[in-house]
């Protein structure tokens, strides 16, 4: 069964694939490489937080009637992710490498324990309140989600 | 759902780090006691300094940390929100510390009182734990393996503390009771009932998702928890009426499950999409080694009598799932527990205007890889004690002096980033008075 849970679960695991290709390029010092493959994991990374922000969580938000709960959090959640994929940009440009390791250390931890609670919590509960939407749903948010060139998981 | 509502409400900061904290000083207490009592020590398990120092490492070290780190994840991983979680961590936290203590204390002096003191204080910090953590939890349905096994983990630790309670007030002497029958039972809950389910439920979510490897077998991680508490609970009944055969067959089955655990784990973790290793992945792969050999060890006991006439078999055992197994992989969640609580706490505290310091900046890799190597050595100079007492217990007691003091440095200097960065966050709000803080 398609299910919001399964969908949105695969493409944070294609973000974290994204994410590791940067890595193996910055530990074997292609810069130039590592900078390309950021490109990718940066507009994954943004695609997803636009899908969710423009179409699944004010969907949510009409259906459940919580318009300050979870979804409040993990916009502010994805409001810090953002910061540190603009510092880790920052310090790829400067090729500085215990700075970019760093940032994407915390940025990983921090987009897994945001994962964690979408999967775990929130994803489940669109599941249950979205069930008449959901057939309808899954294209557009893969329609959202395509911009970005994903690797296959 | 109710529970939803609130799960951007991370415990304070304070709540999880006392634990953290207060886990070292039971190392450094186990490091002394061992060059206090010398060789003597590793005479047999059953002598008083290795029931303290067992009981300073699980009780003292291990426990602070399960019990910190499910405060903090459980409202993360379940959505299961801790009502007052700071108040909470004091009370558990006050009753747990001066309780394993006096335990220790109880070993060594015999004295009833502090055994009679060490189950009351042990008994009502559990309890308080067990009350919160279950009442959190029983509201969050049991959709997927790690919810399930941290509904799971629950009864093994009351179980562990119950008979310990029990066995604590038998050796005051307020009653009698078969004491070697019910430590071998008191030892299952907490070795496998209450850490390997934990620690498993735990491994399902972290390793894929930390250190980007393929998931577990679903079938495997679907089962494990259940099956390995059903178990316990058969092999409890068969020990505890003393069906022999049964038991030894519930044990190995028990056993096996368990080195299940231990290479599946090492079989997904070498196939990490990591580019390097890191100090945790190190502390995982460690831990993971010393739990299977602990069990291919204790499985080769329970089938080869001629082992068991030998007293270093379940010292070496006690040394490899103790040390080896939980101090390690505790050791190496906490290097990424703490410097991520320390980076949230102030990123919120920053309201985005002042930014944090990243991970790798809360502790430093280097001090990390340091202390990682002391506990390399005091971990082998530990096992070789256990064949030649007279000559490596002090080098022993002396490194794991050296590790653990490493780490208390560690987890210090995240505190001294936290509060600097605390004060820098003040002048900067006090400036821009706008901000809300947190």
């Amino acid at each position: 069964m398609h299910t919001i849970t399964n969908f949105m679960a695969n493409d944070h695991r294609s973000c974290d694939h994204l994410m590791v290709a940067v890595e193996q390029a910055v530990a074997s010092g292609a810069w130039a490489l590592a900078r390309t493959e950021f490109g990718r994991f940066q507009e994954a990374m943004q695609d997803h937080f636009a899908a969710e922000e423009s179409l699944l969580f004010p969907l949510f938000e009409q259906s459940t009637g919580m318009y300050r709960g979870p979804t409040q959090v993990m916009r502010g959640e994805h409001a810090q992710m953002r910061q540190l994929l603009a510092a880790a940009a920052a310090a790829l440009v400067e090729q500085d490498f215990d700075d970019y390791t760093g940032i994407a250390e915390t940025l990983l931890v921090m987009m897994q324990q945001h994962n964690l609670k979408e999967e775990n919590v929130l994803y489940p509960m669109c599941d249950q309140h979205l069930t008449d939407q959901v057939e309808a749903l899954l294209p557009e948010l893969q329609k959202q989600l395509a911009g970005s060139n994903k690797i296959p998981t | 759902m109710q529970a939803l509502l609130s799960f951007d409400q991370a415990p304070p900061f304070a709540a999880p780090f006392r634990f953290f904290l207060t886990a070292p000083l039971f190392a450094l207490l186990a490091g002394m006691l061992l060059l206090w009592s010398g060789p003597e020590l590793f005479a047999s398990r059953w002598t008083p300094a290795a029931l303290a120092l067992t009981h300073l490492i699980s009780a003292g070290f291990m426990l602070q940390v399960m019990l910190g780190a499910m405060i903090q994840i459980l409202p993360v991983v379940a959505g299961a929100n801790i009502a007052k979680p700071l108040l909470l961590a004091t009370l558990v936290h006050a009753a747990m510390t001066p309780g394993v203590l006096l335990l220790a204390a109880g070993f060594l002096t015999s004295e009833p009182l502090a055994f009679r003191l060490a189950a009351l204080l042990l008994g009502s910090g559990a309890a308080l734990f067990l009350g919160a953590a279950g009442h959190a939890l029983y509201r969050v349905a049991s959709s997927n393996p790690i919810i399930r096994g941290l509904k799971l983990a629950l009864p093994g630790l009351g179980m562990t503390v119950g008979l310990g309670m029990l066995l604590a007030m038998a050796l005051a002497g307020s009653f009698e009771v078969p004491l070697l029958q019910l430590t071998s039972i008191h030892f299952a809950w907490g070795f496998v009932g209450w850490s390997i389910i934990l620690l498993a439920s735990i491994a399902f979510v972290v390793v894929p998702m930390f250190q980007i490897t393929p998931p577990y077998p679903t079938w495997f991680a679907n089962r494990f928890a259940g099956s390995l508490l059903a178990l316990l609970c058969l092999w409890s009944i068969a020990d505890g009426i003393g069906w022999a055969w049964l038991a030894v067959l519930l044990a190995d089955a028990m056993l096996l499950t368990v080195a299940a655990l231990a290479v599946l784990t090492l079989q997904v973790q070498s196939r990490s999409k990591r580019a390097r290793f890191d100090a945790t992945q190190h502390y995982w792969r460690l831990a993971m080694l010393c739990t299977l050999a602990s069990c291919v060890l204790s499985l080769a006991a329970n089938h080869l009598p001629l082992l068991t006439e030998h007293q270093e078999w379940p010292l070496l055992c006690g040394v490899l799932a103790l040390f080896g197994g939980g101090l390690s992989v505790m050791i190496g969640m906490l290097y990424k527990i703490v410097p991520f609580l320390v980076w949230l706490h102030l990123q919120n505290l920053g309201d985005g205007r002042v930014l944090a310091p990243n991970m790798n900046k809360v502790i430093a890799m280097r001090q990390i890889d340091r202390q990682m190597y002391a506990h390399f050595l005091a971990l082998a100079l530990l096992l070789a004690a256990a064949f030649w007492p007279g000559w490596f217990t002090y080098p022993a007691g002396l490194m794991l002096l050296i590790a653990n003091a490493s780490l208390l440095r560690n987890l210090l200097s995240a505190l001294a980033c936290y509060r600097q960065h605390c004060l820098k966050i003040a002048a900067g709000m006090a400036s821009k008075p706008a901000g809300p803080g947190s």
